[in-house]
């Protein structure tokens, strides 16, 4: 299986490439039972001819995106119905129509629009355009609000909280784990060595068996025996990236328990803005036209989850997702190429990440700590450290209290939380591109995975490279621009750790009624659907 | 006259043969075929070539068609692709009745893997599939496997993977009538040359003793002989990427097989070309740099770029050598011992070995 098309990256080779055809069959309602013939006339359409001669247009045949998504073929017929469904055309239809409402006067018809913006299209932005990631901010707030958007938000505001649920999270499996022996806890006792734990393991049984018996795992396509349960599963899986959602959806389903059921920071923003904002503004959720701006196509395909939607209002929680790419295009249709003198304005207060700066007036970007993909590895071992062990002070990116590792290649690392023993308290991993994914889905398959968390994300270098950023000059290796662009990421953005965001206790009082309430867990927290393998249709395989 | 005279036919695959490949050191010959099951035959009597034995059948191993087979260098594993998408690795237990036993299964083809191969420490395993992607595996202990690359280059189903004879280079060969050549730089794998020429697919490749030269079997009924010219070569061939040799077509066998070539070996021990196709033949040429302007009669194949001259004499045709059915697979005994052994397989379900004889 592969990864959506949209997710092509130039000059990498760490891809796989869709299936040609589309193997969905396509179901079409059949006007009678009886035997007739098909006409086409002049202008192409199509006409079912039955034996009295009575001739009936036929419909064409359509394939939706949630065909697709509910599709173990190619997801390639997905990017047509992409770009129709969520682009910046449709977001300049609603702007039109919020106009013409205003126009004739009829309210019910107008959209408070909000637009929310990915910090890695930021630095994507910065490092292109030679800005600084908080002038970015500024101007494509200028930008969306010139258009008629009414609201510009961060999305490292809603990281901030996928992050505490991540933490969260993670700490509740782990314990979890510890109790129904899927883990065995550390030997926090000074002569760990010492200590023989021989566990539930029949040594004799185990030393009888007859050499040539020993099945290993692995070797013949088996699944675990045991099933797997999602509150205790180890190692657990980052959610952020909708890439390897989707492949683990539709190629690993057994991985899918393992899988962390926090929401992305994209789709808890959705859950703030439709449910929290409206409610302050009086909105209900499908009043408000939500736009998030991403470094990558595959988020796209997240937005509209059915996970995502609700059935009352007829809305999704992110109504259109468009790229860093595509907010280029929208420069360019509205006759701003040069980002250089585009107007400046301060950013919106509310759901944003930034604070003012030591004399009152500059506004300053503020957002966690961690690699550019997001912190969730750097956050989860600094937050777990602390809650099971009692270990202050871990700071991944400054490799305090931790060893980091980088193992095989620059998309896998390994960072190891240790007593001065040598015991292993805590082992992360950061697992980035499809061949890292492979080797990751292949040890845990074999239970041979020694991870406790690992951050996954489809592609090399992570979101920072995702491909939906800008393209950079053809004279820069991509090696060296995925470096400046990781830069921009953080340049300028004082860090600030998720719990010290001060609107957060907020939040969880006014909007969810507490931490771990059943409306957290419906706003904050989703679930995974393992796709089941159709049977090809045998005329679209290609030989 | 040089002759090709057949020694055995084993019979016992219930459907197509499509690959047979020797074990590196001893008369042990590994089948696969449409029937999804390997057979390891063996020589019964190190004195007549003649008798051989039908020693293990591999089976329950693939849900569909076996495609191909290869032996680890040290002999001691077995890998076989399958169009199941997986990739199996056998292993014999030597000590107890000699079962071959599946220790291990590698997953993430998106379809048909259609060619394995070891490289020549065994350190590394490529695979390549429908998919059009070529897979690089490290071996690790306890036969465990790490995906080391996913190589994502060709545009077309990708046929058949070959490592160097020497080196940590792999090329593979592709329906998008191109070969491949792949190079590993720390961090990930890279192609470092493309080769156009084929008209049509590239059926299968395979390197001379040397590795300086390959050999390629394409749909477009030629064999093409291509050489490495490294920077700074005494023909001046330009190497135009810095540091980096280039491939160049030395020489095109044509008007020989009149139908697809599937299958190509080039002997490790006397360096004879055997080919075979859907045309039903198994042939053998004699491929040697040119004496300048002293070509004989009975050269079918050379180029003219001045300094890259190369010919190619056809030694022996061996019509309807698996009766009317295509050959689908030809192999070279690969060491001295029984260097004049070439093993064949076919559409008739049977396997044959055939004794090169010189004069």
């Amino acid at each position: 299986m592969a990864f959506s098309g949209a997710l092509t990256l130039s000059d990498l080779n760490d891809f796989i490439s869709p299936s040609q055809a589309c193997i969905k069959p396509v179901e079409v309602a059949k006007t009678s039972e009886t035997q007739g013939s098909i006409k086409v006339d002049t202008s192409g359409s199509y006409y079912e001819v039955s034996q009295d001669g009575l001739e009936t247009k036929l419909e064409t045949a359509t394939i939706s995106l949630n065909d697709c998504l509910a599709c173990s073929g190619c997801i390639t017929s997905a990017e047509s119905v992409l770009v129709t469904l969520q682009s910046q055309e449709e977001m300049y239809n609603i702007l039109k129509q919020n106009k013409i409402a205003i126009e004739t006067n009829d309210p019910s018809t107008h959209r408070t629009v909000v637009v929310s913006i990915s910090p890695q299209t930021r630095a994507s932005f910065a490092a292109k355009y030679n800005q600084t990631p908080i002038q970015v901010a500024r101007k494509l707030t200028w930008f969306f609000k010139n258009l008629g958007v009414h609201s510009i938000f961060d999305t490292s505001f809603s990281r901030d909280l996928a992050l505490l649920e991540t933490g969260r999270e993670f700490v509740d499996r782990y314990k979890k784990a510890i109790v129904k022996g899927v883990i065995k806890p550390p030997n926090m006792s000074a002569d760990a060595s010492a200590t023989a734990d021989s566990g539930d393991m029949d040594v004799d049984s185990a030393a009888k068996a007859p050499r040539k018996r020993i099945i290993r795992r692995g070797a013949a396509n088996d699944e675990p025996a045991v099933a797997v349960e999602t509150e205790s599963a180890m190692p657990m899986l980052a959610s952020a990236c909708p890439g390897w959602i989707c492949y683990a959806e539709k190629t690993h389903g057994y991985m899918l328990p393992y899988i962390s059921e926090t929401k992305s920071p994209q789709q808890i923003m959705g859950s703030m803005v439709k449910n929290h904002y409206g409610s302050q503004l009086g909105l209900k959720p499908d009043q408000i036209y939500h736009v998030c701006v991403m470094p990558c196509y595959d988020k796209k395909l997240e937005a509209s989850r059915s996970d995502f939607y609700s059935d009352l209002y007829q809305t999704r929680d992110v109504d259109c997702v468009i790229t860093s790419t595509e907010v280029e295009k929208m420069f360019g249709e509205q006759g701003m190429t040069d980002m250089a003198v585009f107007g400046e304005m301060d950013l919106d207060l509310g759901y944003n990440s930034v604070v003012k700066d030591a004399t009152g007036h500059d506004q300053v970007l503020v957002g966690a700590a961690g690699n550019a993909s997001g912190g969730f590895l750097e956050y989860v071992m600094q937050y777990a450290a602390k809650e099971l062990f009692g270990v202050h002070g871990v700071d991944v990116d400054q490799g305090h209290g931790v060893q980091v590792k980088t193992v095989r290649n620059s998309d896998f690392r390994e960072v190891t939380l240790e007593l001065p023993t040598g015991e292993v308290l805590l082992k992360f991993a950061a697992a980035y591109g499809f061949r890292n994914i492979q080797n990751l889905v292949r040890k845990v398959k074999t239970g041979k995975s020694p991870y406790h968390f690992v951050e996954v994300m489809a592609c090399p270098s992570g979101c920072i490279n995702g491909g939906g950023q800008l393209k950079q000059d053809s004279s820069i290796p991509l090696k060296d621009w995925i470096v400046q662009v990781d830069h921009q990421y953080r340049n300028g953005v004082v860090a600030r750790k998720p719990e010290e965001n001060p609107v957060l206790a907020q939040l969880y009082q006014e909007w969810l009624g507490g931490v771990d309430t059943p409306k957290a867990r419906q706003q904050l927290r989703t679930c995974y659907h393992a796709v089941e393998q159709n049977l090809v249709n045998p005329l679209a395989v290609k030989w | 006259m040089p002759r090709l005279e057949q020694l055995a036919e084993l019979t016992g695959h219930e459907d197509r043969v499509w690959c047979a490949q020797w074990h590196p050191t001893k008369p042990i010959l590994a089948t696969c075929s449409g029937d999804k099951t390997v057979r390891i035959w063996q020589s019964t009597n190190p004195q007549d070539p003649t008798k051989w034995q039908c020693t293990n059948v591999l089976e329950g191993g693939h849900k569909r068609t076996i495609r191909s087979v290869a032996w680890s260098p040290d002999g001691r594993q077995l890998a076989t692709g399958s169009f199941d998408a997986t990739t199996g690795i056998w292993e014999r237990d030597e000590d107890e009745n000699g079962d071959f036993e599946c220790v291990a299964t590698l997953e993430g083809h998106e379809n048909e893997t259609k060619s394995i191969a070891w490289s020549k420490s065994g350190a590394l395993l490529a695979t390549c599939s429908r998919d059009k992607s070529v897979w690089i595996w490290e071996v690790e202990e306890d036969n465990d496997f790490e995906c080391l690359s996913v190589l994502q280059e060709h545009t077309q189903d990708v046929k058949m993977v070959a490592w160097h004879p020497n080196e940590e280079l792999l090329a593979s060969a592709s329906y998008d009538d191109t070969i491949k050549i792949w190079r590993d730089d720390d961090d990930d794998w890279y192609c470092a040359d493309t080769l156009h020429g084929h008209d049509s697919t590239v059926w299968a490749i395979d390197f001379d003793p040397s590795g300086e030269r390959l050999v390629s079997a394409s749909a477009d009924q030629t064999l093409k002989i291509w050489r490495r010219y490294h920077p700074g070569n005494p023909e001046g061939i330009i190497t135009p990427r810095r540091g980096e040799p280039v491939w160049k077509c030395v020489a095109t066998v044509a008007g020989q097989h009149d139908r697809c070539i599937y299958s190509v070996s080039w002997s490790k021990v006397h360096g004879v070309v055997a080919s075979a196709g859907a045309d039903n033949t198994i042939r053998l040429f004699e491929a040697t740099p040119s004496t300048a302007g002293a070509a004989s009669s009975d050269v079918i194949a050379s180029t003219n770029e001045p300094g890259t001259l190369f010919d190619v004499h056809l030694l022996i045709s061996v019509q309807s050598a698996h009766g009317t059915n295509d050959i689908n697979s030809v192999a070279w005994y690969p060491n001295e011992e029984h260097g004049d052994w070439l093993a064949s397989g076919g559409d008739d379900g049977s396997v044959r070995i055939w004794r090169f004889l010189k004069d």
